[in-house]
C-alpha cells in the first residue's frame, strides 16, 4: 500500500493548531515511547550513568527522529512499497552518521563515552517506529513535530533516570558534587548498583510503573 | 506512475543512495580538520593524565589545558636502536615516516617537566592488539625510569563495559607505583592478572594489576604489548637511570 491518499483526519490549521500541539504533547505523556510503547529500552539502560550522557543521547534521538521523519514524509509518495524499510534505514543511517561526525568534531569527550551507542540510534525502535507509523502517512511539518515530540518523550525519561543514577551512583550531577562531603564523612557511600545497568533496569521499571499509574494506562 | 515496477524500484534505490552518500561525504570532509584537532587535544590530555599533570575529569577549558601542555610537556624523538634522543628529528617527521622499520626505530616520548622546567616524568607511547582492535595508550614513568607514574588508554575498539573498561580511571589508578624492573634490575614490565592481585605475594604487588573481568584477551593483550614496548624502550630507559 503506497501512502498516496491523505489520511482523513488531517484538517487544515496553522503551524501550531490544535492537532499539531496534540502531536507534540501526546508522546510526552499519554503515549510516551518508553513508558507506554516500551521502545528504546536498551539505550536508555546503557547511556544513563550520567546526566550529560543521557541528555546528549536524548537530543541525538530527537534530532534523528525529527529529521528522518521529515525526509521520509517528504518523499513518502514516491517510495516504492517493496523497499520502503530499506529506504527508511538508509535515511536514518545517514542522519545518525552525520550526528556522530558532528559529535566527534565538537564534543569529542562525550562521543568517546557514548561510543557505539550513537551508532546504535539507527536501530532504536523509536526512530523506525515513528517512520512506519507516522511519517509514511502524514505531511512533513506534522511528521517533524511528531519526531520532536517522541524524541522529547524519550529525552525526559532518560534525563530522570540519568539524574537519579548520577546522584545516587556517584554523588554528582552534571559532574558537579551535590552530595556534601559531610555526608560521606558520616558514613554514607555511593550506591554501586546505580552505576551498573541492572540499577537502571530497576529504576526504569519503577518509573514506568509510576507513569502508568498516574496516566491510568491499562494493558489491553 | 507505477511505483512498483522493477525499473522504478531500482532507480529509486540508486537515487536515494547517491543523495545520502553525497550528504555523508560532504559532512565528513568538512568536519575532518575539526575532528583531527579534537583527537589531537584528547591525545595531549591523555599524556598529561598519565603524567599526573591533570585529573581525568579535569573541567578546565581546552585552551587552558593546551597551554599547560605547551608549558609542561616536551616531545622528543627517541632513536630506539641507539637508545638516545635523535637530534634533528621532530615529532612531525616521525608522523610522516612511511617505512615500517623507521616507525619502529623512532618513537616520540613526551617528557613532563616540573614547575622549574626539570624533566620529571617520561611518558612512553604504548600500543598493541587487544581483542578487536589496536589499543593506544601512554605509560608514564617516574624520573627514576623504573616506577609507573600513571597510565591511560585513549583509543581502542574494545567492547564497551568489558575490554573498554581499560580506559576506566579507577582501573588505571592501580598502575601507579608499580615497578617495571624486578629486584635484580631485570625488565619484567607491568602485567594484568586474571583475577585480583594478592598483596601478600611480593611479585604480584610490585608488577601486577587486577584483571578486567570479562575481558581476558584484552587484559592479556595489554600485558603483552606493555612488555614489548618497554623492551623496545629499555636501552633509552637504561640511559636515563644512569645518574
Amino acid at each position: 500500500m503506497t501512502a498516496t491518499t491523505t489520511p482523513p483526519a488531517v484538517r487544515k490549521s496553522g503551524l501550531f493548531g490544535k492537532d499539531e500541539l496534540k502531536v507534540i504533547k501526546d508522546p510526552l505523556w499519554d503515549n510516551n515511547p518508553i513508558a507506554l510503547q516500551v521502545l528504546g529500552i536498551c539505550s536508555s539502560l546503557a547511556v544513563t550513568t550520567r546526566l550529560d550522557k543521557a541528555l546528549v543521547m536524548g537530543i541525538g534521538v530527537t534530532l534523528v527522529t525529527a529529521l528522518s521523519n521529515v525526509m521520509i514524509s517528504a518523499i513518502r509518495n514516491f517510495i516504492p512499497n517493496k523497499i520502503r524499510i530499506i529506504v527508511q534505514l538508509v535515511v536514518v543511517s545517514g542522519v545518525v552518521i552525520v550526528f556522530d561526525q558532528v559529535l566527534k568534531a565538537y564534543m569529542f569527550d562525550l562521543s568517546k563515552q557514548l561510543s557505539v551507542f550513537v551508532g546504535l540510534i539507527i536501530t532504536n525502535c523509536i526512530v523506525m517506529g515513528r517512520l512506519e507509523a507516522y511519517a509514511m502517512g502524514n505531511p512533513p511539518w506534522r511528521s517533524f513535530l511528531d519526531g520532536i515530540g517522541n524524541g522529547l518523550g524519550y529525552l525526559w525519561i532518560l534525563a530522570v533516570v540519568g539524574s537519579i543514577r548520577e546522584i545516587f551512583g556517584s554523588g554528582k550531577l552534571l559532574g558537579m558534587q551535590v552530595v556534601p562531603q559531610a555526608l560521606y564523612d558520616a558514613g554514607y557511600v555511593n550506591n554501586g548498583l546505580m552505576v551498573l545497568a541492572p540499577g537502571a533496569f530497576v529504576l526504569l521499571g519503577i518509573i514506568v510503573w509510576i507513569q502508568r499509574s498516574i496516566s491510568g494506562y491499562v494493558e489491553k | 506512475m507505477n511505483t512498483s515496477s522493477n525499473g522504478y524500484v531500482m532507480s529509486f534505490a540508486v537515487g536515494v543512495c547517491v543523495v545520502i552518500s553525497t550528504m555523508l561525504a560532504v559532512t565528513a570532509n568538512n568536519l575532518k580538520p575539526i575532528q583531527d584537532a579534537a583527537a589531537e587535544f584528547d591525545r595531549q590530555k591523555n599524556v598529561m593524565v598519565a603524567a599526573g599533570l591533570v585529573a581525568p575529569d579535569d573541567k578546565r577549558q581546552r585552551a587552558e589545558l593546551e597551554k599547560l601542555y605547551k608549558d609542561r610537556v616536551d616531545e622528543v624523538v627517541v632513536d630506539l636502536s641507539e637508545g638516545k634522543v635523535a637530534a634533528g628529528k621532530s615529532p612531525a617527521d616521525v608522523a610522516s615516516m612511511k617505512k615500517p622499520e623507521d616507525r619502529l626505530r623512532y618513537r616520540v616520548v613526551a617528557i613532563g617537566k616540573d614547575t622549574n622546567g626539570k624533566a620529571d616524568t617520561y611518558v612512553l607511547p604504548i600500543s598493541g592488539k587487544g581483542l578487536w582492535s589496536t589499543i593506544y595508550g601512554y605509560l608514564a614513568l617516574e624520573h627514576d625510569a623504573t616506577h609507573v607514574r600513571g597510565v591511560t588508554f585513549y583509543k581502542h575498539g574494545e567492547t564497551p563495559g568489558l575490554g573498554g573498561e581499560c580506559e576506566n580511571p579507577v582501573w588505571c589508578a592501580q598502575w601507579k607505583g608499580k615497578s617495571i624492573l624486578d629486584e635484580e634490575h631485570k625488565l619484567v614490565g607491568v602485567g594484568v592478572k586474571k583475577g585480583k592481585v594478592d598483596p601478600a605475594v611480593p611479585m604480584e604487588k610490585a608488577h601486577k594489576v587486577d584483571g578486567l573481568s570479562g575481558a581476558t584477551i584484552t587484559s592479556n593483550g595489554i600485558t603483552k604489548f606493555v612488555k614489548a614496548d618497554l623492551t623496545a624502550f629499555e636501552k633509552y630507559l637504561t640511559g636515563l637511570r644512569q645518574p
